[in-house]
């Protein structure tokens, strides 16, 4: 890309923010609100996803693990921030600076997502050594010890009870500066030296680690970095819906941010952006009939779960018939015919 | 004929290993593939065993086409890949290792009466009967490798670069095997780097560079003749 | 001391648990590099076999009131015929992909037979009663076992037997090894792809279906994720025994089942809860030990 003008080097996170903005501004002129909750639901997840991206795309490395992240995120912001009347009574376990004050919404926000990083950082220091397969399954470790530690520590974490009156200040505009930002800095990361060196190695292992690739410490980068915005997402997710509990963030996250990155294309930017707004539609739509409508004075309903049943299916069905997602691995690339687009 | 390969082109994704090679074998013949590293002689051998699928050409088996069948189905008509590196299962044992060959036999009795004579042939196998295969020196791999082949009773064999990785005591181990094999009426491709061993077992030779075939001939007017040595190192392409 | 052998008897019990749905997982993984998620589903769906099919509060017994003996071999049936017909329709069209995309699939798979599951039975939990009287103890010298630890450590043992002896002495078990090393090269000698896919699920589901009816017994609850926990614990277990070893798979059920007992009457009252955390903690220190699990085997790479 040596020849490339500034703009058409960017023009990956350009397109992206485009649609997205498209989306949002549709929303505020048309919808109301319920299709804003729509909307700021999906940029939260476009935090994630592209989160999840950053290591799983260019590692080639699946984690079932990014999403405790989510609720790390989420816990530590939701200490600082909410319920200072009842915290002191049902947080008794947690240290006195935390359980007695209330902090400002964005230090907060920024340090919750540190302590993510933090914690990833350590928590990625042994798994990034091991083979992908293998890798795969210790990050499933990891969510299910979150999992365990946040669902039981009832004195910290209200055990698996639902934390209520979370301040919910995340609307359809913060939601979308970050998304925004995420977006930029997962392209900022792929296009840098450790990006490309663990692209090259998720084709070749034996041939990057030959040309001097130190996969583990290159997968270690694009994890934490992962991590910080699925930390980031978890707080937004906290401060969007002002409920948490710890079963939020567990097999079912996990599942569908997966989905929402292999159905988009997990090789791509633009795959796993693609990827939520494709399923958060067909997500929409399934609940609509959940709920019921009238066709010609017939009113047709389906039974809860016939959603998850259908996203499974349209997510195997990706796998079998587009083994490279929606966008098959491509970025939006710039409009001119003669530049083939790189994967 | 019993195997004919016409203008066979073979690719890994956009590159062609193999870009117009015609190869025949007779029965009871020995055809030999020689040339250099990279030349398509493996990929070759692995388009004709099913492993591969080719981009253009014909491969004709006893007049049959064999395009578009896989390994699983080639090994029933009757061909055997001894392939390069000899792949034996080293975690199982000799025996095993020889079963799972003759399990596509319906003539069990045959089979077990072939086995006998296999491991009276090699004591060695018969020795390390029980022990894992991959306990076995490289030498005892590459028998019991060819002998693994010679189980599922093929009418063609192919035998990927039997030498390489060897002894030479060894290799002189194989290919007294391989000329036992054709007296007893096997017909043989076998795919070398080595041109000297080639020119003591084969009937036939065909030089392969660049996924070409670059010349072809007998055994008995090409030894020694300048215009091998020019085929087989690329010196002069107007030879061939 | 009696204490003692009691926690012992209790540790193999639960290890013997794990490892049987670590073998189940560790069959696939050898022979298709698949990590198969929906292994918690085949557990599940086994479990809930037994009743009438119905989102009613109250479970029914159905297969469950049967002769015990009719009733194993009726679960171990459908458990069959659903790892069987899962193979057919979602991985047989996967045969040539990657194992991160197969993992995703069997994520997926397992995602949308949980959801089927609900759908047909609801999502509460379902006390149900099957073999209330294995809760009986057997007196031996001080010692009270439970009959349900006595059947499940006998069960466990007749089945990796049982296996040990397929894989070893029948043609389909020595083909399964063969595959298992080395896919491709069992093909060229004319080793049926399909069929020992479609037998290594098979057994697969065999090992399921025993799960399910012991874990049933144990906990005398349905639930739609009843399977899950298992299959978790058996992914570790898999990974620390060393994976694509099966020998490595029923050794790590037995460590992790043994860790879980020491862990459950060492640690301290107050953090006992916290068990699951300790287990799969020591999991990544084993990792960090020896980074291709207790028992190695040769580099895993090459399949179908």
């Amino acid at each position: 890309m040596a020849g490339a003008s500034p703009l058409e080097r960017i023009w990956p996170v350009i397109a992206l923010w485009a649609l997205l903005l498209v989306i949002v501004a549709l929303a505020e002129l048309f919808g109301g609100g319920i299709l804003n909750r729509v909307v700021t639901d999906a940029l939260v997840k476009v935090v994630v996803v592209v989160g999840l991206y950053i290591f799983v795309g260019n590692s080639g490395v699946m984690s079932f693990g990014s999403i405790s992240f989510m609720a790390i995120g989420a816990y530590a912001s939701v200490w600082q921030t909410c319920c200072p009347k009842l915290k002191p009574i049902n947080m008794s376990g947690l240290p006195d600076f935390l359980r007695y004050n209330t902090f400002d919404l964005f230090p907060s926000a920024v340090s919750s997502v540190v302590f993510a990083t933090i914690l990833a950082a350590i928590i990625g220091f042994p798994i990034m050594r091991l083979s992908g397969i293998a890798a795969s399954i210790a990050t499933f470790a990891v969510l299910a010890i979150v999992n365990v530690v946040y669902g039981n520590w009832d004195r910290v974490t209200l055990g698996t009870n639902s934390v209520v009156g979370i301040p919910r200040y995340v609307d359809m505009w913060v939601a979308l500066g970050c998304a925004a930002i995420t977006i930029a800095a997962a392209y900022a990361y792929q296009c840098s030296r450790s990006g490309r060196s663990l692209r090259a190695a998720r084709q070749d292992e034996v041939a990057a680690k030959a040309v001097g690739v130190n996969v583990p410490r290159e997968r270690l980068i694009a994890w934490t970095i992962s991590a910080a915005f699925i930390g980031l997402g978890g707080v937004l997710y906290a401060h969007n819906i002002g409920v948490i509990t710890i079963n939020n963030f567990y097999l079912d996250m996990t599942f569908i941010t997966l989905a929402m990155l292999v159905i988009g294309g997990m090789k791509s930017l633009a795959g796993a952006v693609i990827g939520v707004v494709a399923l958060a539609t067909l997500q929409e739509l399934l609940r609509q009939v959940e709920l019921g409508f009238v066709v010609g004075g017939l009113s047709i309903k389906s039974p809860p779960g016939v959603q998850e049943v259908v996203i499974g299916i349209v997510m195997l069905l990706i796998l079998v018939l587009r083994p490279g997602g929606l966008t098959g691995g491509r970025e939006f690339s710039w409009p001119s015919p003669k530049r083939r687009p790189r994967s | 004929m019993i195997l004919d390969v016409e203008r066979l082109e073979v690719r890994y994704g956009r590159l062609p290993a193999v870009r117009d090679i015609s190869i025949n074998v007779a029965a009871g013949e020995i055809v030999c593939v020689v040339g250099p590293n990279g030349a398509g002689k493996s990929t070759t051998m692995l388009a004709i065993a099913g492993e591969l699928t080719p981009s253009r050409g014909r491969l004709l088996f006893e007049g049959g086409p064999l395009a578009g069948r896989s390994s699983e189905d080639t090994a029933r008509l009757g061909i055997s890949l001894v392939p390069e590196g000899r792949r034996i299962f080293g975690t199982l044992t000799v025996e095993e290792n020889l079963r799972v060959a003759s399990y596509i036999r319906r003539d069990r009795d045959a089979a077990a009466k072939d086995l006998e004579s296999l491991l009276d042939r090699f004591p060695i196998l018969k020795e390390r009967f029980r022990s894992p295969a991959g306990r076995l020196s490289g030498g005892e791999q590459q028998i019991l490798a060819i002998a693994r082949g010679m189980l599922t009773r093929p009418k063609l064999m192919l035998v990927d670069e039997p030498s390489l990785g060897l002894a030479p005591k060894n290799v002189d181990l194989v290919y007294e095997l391989l000329r036992s094999l054709r007296e007893a009426g096997m017909t043989l491709l076998i795919v070398e780097q080595n041109l000297d061993r080639v020119m003591d077992v084969a009937d036939r030779v065909y030089v392969m560079r660049d996924g070409r075939v670059q010349l072809s001939g007998t055994v008995v007017a090409l030894k020694g003749s300048a215009e091998l040595e020019a085929a087989y190192f690329g010196f002069d392409r107007g030879a061939a | 001391m009696i204490t003692l052998l009691q926690n012992f008897i209790d540790a193999v019990s639960l290890g013997s648990l794990y490892a049987l749905t670590a073998l189940g997982v560790g069959l696939l993984f050898g022979v298709l590099r698949l990590i198969n998620f929906a292994h918690a589903n085949f557990i599940t769906i086994g479990a809930y076999a037994i009743i009438v099919p119905s989102t009613n509060a109250i479970a029914t017994l159905y297969i469950g009131a049967w002769h015990w003996a009719v009733m194993s071999t009726a679960v171990v049936v459908i458990v069959v015929a659903l790892a069987v017909v899962t193979e057919f329709i979602v991985f047989r069209p996967l045969r040539r992909a990657d194992p991160p995309t197969l993992l995703v699939a069997s994520f997926a798979l397992a995602y949308a037979l949980q959801y089927i599951t609900l759908l047909i039975y609801d999502g509460r939990p379902k006390a149900v009663d099957i073999g209330s009287n294995l809760a009986e103890q057997v007196m031996v010298g001080e010692l009270r076992i439970p009959k349900l630890e006595i059947l499940t450590i006998a069960v466990t043992l007749a089945l990796i037997v049982s296996l040990a002896l397929f894989l070893k002495r029948t043609r389909y078990g020595i083909q399964i090894r063969a595959a298992a090393e080395d896919f491709r090269m069992a093909r060229l000698l004319g080793v049926r792809a399909n069929t020992v896919i479609a037998v290594a699920f098979a057994l697969s589901g065999v090992l399921a279906a025993a799960v399910s009816l012991l874990f049933l017994a144990r906990t005398g609850m349905l639930a739609p994720r009843m399977g899950l926990p298992l299959v978790l614990i058996a992914f570790v277990a898999t990974v620390i025994g060393g994976m694509g070893s099966l020998v490595g798979a029923a050794v790590g059920g037995f460590v992790v089942g043994f860790a879980s007992v020491v862990l459950q009457v060492v640690l301290p009252v107050e953090i006992r809860q916290f068990r699951d955390a300790f287990v799969y903690l020591l999991v990544i220190a084993i990792l960090l030990w020896r980074p291709a699990g207790l028992i190695q085997v040769r580099a895993i790479t090459e399949r179908v």
